[in-house]
């Protein structure tokens, strides 16, 4: 049976599963932006904008402490996070172009070594979609294959409705689970759906582009679109699905932490050796392995693509660097 | 200059536009420059991006518009070792571009003999979260070009446009500098920290502006460590101190970090802080006239030094 929840009792569903202890996080209006961030009530769910860094960081956070050392008399003892400690979360209100990132990721999570800091606060994740009505110029999700109400990732789907509230779908026995323990606040019906948000940008063959990709790792066009990059790392941080990341020690000989934290490709260091080589010597051949990884290397590892059409890349990018037509032009090949 | 239309009229970027390709191609042609450091047009309305032309014949790709927001002197720069290295280079230059030039040029990172300067007339650029189907005015102009003194840059080799009257606007950048200076050091110390704390070391902000060339940046180094790398207050603040009185009495005002940062911390605000103290203190002043040594690299007997107790 469809189920349907109005704007105040998914408000009270977040008070509710707060109360319980459940960490809730979703879109926030900080300061000048909205962003994904830990919600303290219902009220604070803020969905009239995309926000501006992706959900991954619901599992993949901008940085976290992996382990600790501290020296004392009888030696260095040092102590690991245990990520049993993770608390249950409900992501709340992610777009389809975030949520979808969430799967991807799986693949490279659990592939050779299982990063439990990831798939641990996967697996006590419950994500709650929310379908996208409104676009701007950069959204190209449709042009990548997803689309404005593409469930691929959520647990339970929200749809906003033409009469306020929201047509609510099961999509996982996760979801199933979130809306019995909390049935009282769904009805029963489907109501009529708001249009949905209408990319521009048309649907790209992604097969063709990788095949171009795999006999063009040199080619004039590398240095034509990405000799304006700047280096910088705002592209990589804002995407859902970009995921490297850099380990280093911080602290003192007494006591420090290992921590983890964001990592960029577009950095002139991410691939600088100790010997002070570095394989990709110029911007232009940093921007290629960005191409290259989200359209070529992951699909033939991993049957999947690193990017879901978010427009966040960009919308932030300080130099107009805009994937969506550099995708177009390799299509237009 | 100030009139009662509340808009500026679009006609003169279109002008600045024709004349800046016509000058792109003469000298491409004539062998004068290897390439031509300028924008085109992005594949969205209304948006440009840096592009450098090496073809003549790609001249007429070349746009002035109030999407032409980069300082184009970052270019330039040994970070971006690709293109000087291309030969003598035409840079079109915004009166605060120009100012970059200057900058780069009294540190020895630039010679204004290899250089063909196509100065371009500039009425503003838009803000960052600016409708960009609006023509520019109160709304959507940047918050530098509000106070801009510099519409017509000099010393150029060429340049183009015609200044019209334009309307006035409301400063916004000096407003808000008042506001800081208000603050009781407690209160500004917990708004930098408010800011700061936002940061992803994302370094939009270092990598477009054009005096942080440095090849080994300081804050990269992780042997030994100066400054924590991890988005965290203490290395962020850390981070942004650094970042501020590295750039004291060498930034030109271009305002690109704050225009770069995905997050919108308010970084030429520290930067126009950091210009006054410099201009109340040792009377210094980025402008249109390359000087060996700022105030932080050269020391005068006459220097103030009431600062030491």
């Amino acid at each position: 049976m469809p189920k349907t929840i109005t704007e105040q009792n998914l408000r009270l569903l977040i008070d509710t599963l707060v109360k319980e202890g459940t960490r809730v996080v979703g879109p926030r209006a900080a300061g000048t932006m909205t962003l994904y961030e830990p919600l303290a009530t219902g009220e604070e769910l803020h969905l009239g904008e995309l926000p501006r860094r992706s959900a991954k960081e619901a599992f993949f956070p901008l940085c976290e402490t992996i382990l600790t050392y501290e020296k004392d008399k009888e030696g260095v003892k040092v102590s690991d996070i245990d990520p049993a400690r993770f608390p249950e979360t409900v992501l709340i209100g992610a777009r389809p172009c975030d949520v979808a990132a969430a799967p991807v990721l799986d693949a490279v999570f659990s592939w050779d070594f299982k990063d439990e800091f990831f798939l641990e606060r996967r697996r006590k994740t419950t994500i709650i979609g929310l379908a996208c009505t409104k676009a701007d110029d950069a959204c190209f999700c449709t042009a990548v294959g997803l689309s404005p109400s593409d469930t691929k990732g959520s647990d339970l789907f929200l749809t906003p409705l033409k009469d306020g509230g929201y047509r609510c779908d099961v999509v996982t026995e996760k979801g199933e689970a979130l809306l019995s323990a909390h049935a009282g606040l769904f009805a029963d019906g489907t109501g009529e759906p708001l249009p949905l948000a209408e990319p521009t940008l048309g649907k790209l063959d992604l097969e063709k582009i990788r095949n171009w990709l795999d006999s063009h790792f040199e080619d004039p066009l590398w240095e034509e679109i990405a000799q304006r990059c700047a280096g910088c790392g705002a592209c990589a941080f804002l995407c859902p699905a970009c995921h490297c990341f850099d380990i280093v020690d911080e602290g003192g000989e007494q006591k420090g932490a290992r921590r983890k934290s964001w990592d960029a490709c577009g950095f002139g260091k991410f691939t600088g050796h100790a010997s002070g080589h570095n394989p990709r010597d110029v911007q232009p051949q940093r921007y290629r392995n960005r191409i290259m990884h989200k359209f070529k290397y992951y699909h033939d590892k991993f049957g999947q693509r690193l990017c879901t059409g978010c427009g966040r890349c960009i919308r932030a990018c300080p130099v107009g660097i805009d994937i969506a037509a550099v995708l177009e032009e390799i299509n237009n090949k | 200059m100030t009139n009662s239309a509340q808009t500026i009229d679009p006609a003169l970027y279109a002008a600045v536009t024709d004349a800046v390709r016509a000058e792109a191609r003469k000298v491409l042609e004539s062998g004068a420059v290897a390439a031509v450091v300028g924008w085109q047009a992005g594949r969205r309305a209304g948006t440009a991006m840096p592009t450098i032309v090496t073809d003549p014949a790609k001249a007429a790709d070349l746009i002035f518009s109030p999407a032409c927001v980069n300082n184009l002197a970052l270019y330039l720069t040994k970070a971006k070792k690709e293109v000087r290295g291309k030969g003598k280079i035409a840079i079109v230059a915004k009166g605060c571009d120009l100012k970059a030039l200057v900058g780069l040029m009294g540190e020895n990172q630039l010679k204004r003999e290899e250089l063909h300067i196509i100065g371009v007339v500039c009425a503003g650029v838009q803000g960052a979260a600016a409708d960009r189907s609006l023509p520019l005015s109160e709304a959507t102009i940047a918050g530098k070009c509000r106070e801009c003194t510099v519409h017509t840059p000099e010393n150029t080799d060429v340049t183009v446009g015609t200044l019209t009257e334009l309307p006035h606007f409301t400063p916004t950048e000096s407003a808000e500098l008042a506001r800081l200076e208000a603050m009781t050091p407690a209160e500004r110390w917990s708004f930098w920290k408010e800011h700061f704390s936002r940061c992803i070391r994302c370094y939009a902000c270092r990598q477009v502006c054009p005096f942080c060339y440095c090849e080994q940046c300081l804050c990269d180094r992780n042997r030994p460590q100066a400054v924590e790398t991890t988005p965290r207050p203490a290395g962020n603040m850390a981070w942004h101190i650094v970042r501020a009185m590295h750039l004291a009495g060498r930034c030109a005002g271009c305002a690109e970090c704050e225009r770069a940062c995905p997050m919108d911390i308010p970084l030429n605000l520290l930067n126009r802080k950091m210009a006054r103290e410099l201009k109340e203190l040792y009377g210094h002043e980025a402008g249109f006239k390359p000087k060996e040594k700022g105030p932080l690299a050269e020391y005068r007997e006459d220097d103030d030094q009431s600062f030491i107790k």
